[in-house]
């Protein structure tokens, strides 16, 4: 039985820091420049979680600018952080 | 192999492996999470900015929420404290199904992105689904421990007798 259990428990531990490392290089490509289109233009949209975040949409939230063509990037819809924060004149 | 002829021979009961298995998918769960974490941290600030805490608490949640995902999976790891892991991870994952309901149910002022490693391909609904069966999982978890403690316990008291 602890010969199984050391494999089940090896197993298991290789297998999320494997899938975790995996994940992370998938991701942490660098991250391309966004924008976000505001009713009349294109516009820079910063630091995702920083200067905005994309709050559930099925609108495009972000585009990338792929060969002059904007391309929808993320799902959601575009929010800057400081419209999260509550006004101070309510 | 191994493991097929042990059960082929009777050696191994069912719930002896089950136990093992529930221990090494709660593992799974919270090593990935809280290496991936980790791993992208500046990714994971901006998404926990994404959610609607009050934002004094980020600071902490984002070194709290990882460390704590860590431990579960050390004390999951070492039998003598897999009773405290499986309790923890249950009410770690009753947290996080209650606040992917609450989401769901427009507690908040508005809806987040479900982030997260692998899991933030996740919609709100499927984190839901997922969390639940966590927390079925971690209270299989216990159940199936405190009856191997029972067990240990009777067995020991009888050897006294």
């Amino acid at each position: 039985m602890k010969k199984i259990k050391v494999t089940i428990m090896t197993l298991a531990i290789l297998l999320s820091i494997g899938s975790a490392f995996a994940t992370r290089m998938h991701f942490d490509s660098k991250p391309p420049l966004l924008y976000y289109w505001d009713g009349h233009e294109f516009l820079p949209a910063g630091t995702y979680g920083v200067d905005f975040v994309c709050v559930v949409s099925t609108t495009a939230c972000t585009y990338t600018l792929v060969n002059g063509v904007y391309t929808p990037y993320q799902l959601g819809a575009y929010v800057a952080v400081d419209a999260h924060k509550p006004s101070k004149n309510k | 192999m191994l493991l097929l002829s042990s059960f082929h021979s009777g050696n191994i009961p069912f719930l002896q492996i089950a136990r093992e298995v529930i221990a090494a998918l709660l593992i799974m769960l919270f090593l990935y999470a809280g290496l991936s974490k980790w791993l992208d941290f500046r990714t994971f600030i901006g998404e926990m900015n994404n959610q609607p805490f009050p934002k004094g608490l980020i600071p902490f949640l984002v070194w709290a929420i990882p460390s704590l995902e860590i431990t579960i999976v050390i004390a999951l790891v070492i039998e003598r404290t897999r009773m405290v892991g499986l309790y923890t991870s249950f009410v770690f994952m009753t947290l996080f199904t209650t606040y992917a309901s609450a989401i769901l149910l427009h507690f908040f002022a508005y809806i987040p992105c479900s982030c997260g490693g692998l899991i933030r391909r996740l919609s709100w609904r499927q984190h839901l689904v997922f969390n639940f069966f966590f927390v079925i999982l971690s209270i299989t978890g216990i159940i199936l421990q405190h009856r191997k403690s029972s067990k240990i316990n009777l067995i020991t008291k009888n050897s006294f007798v």
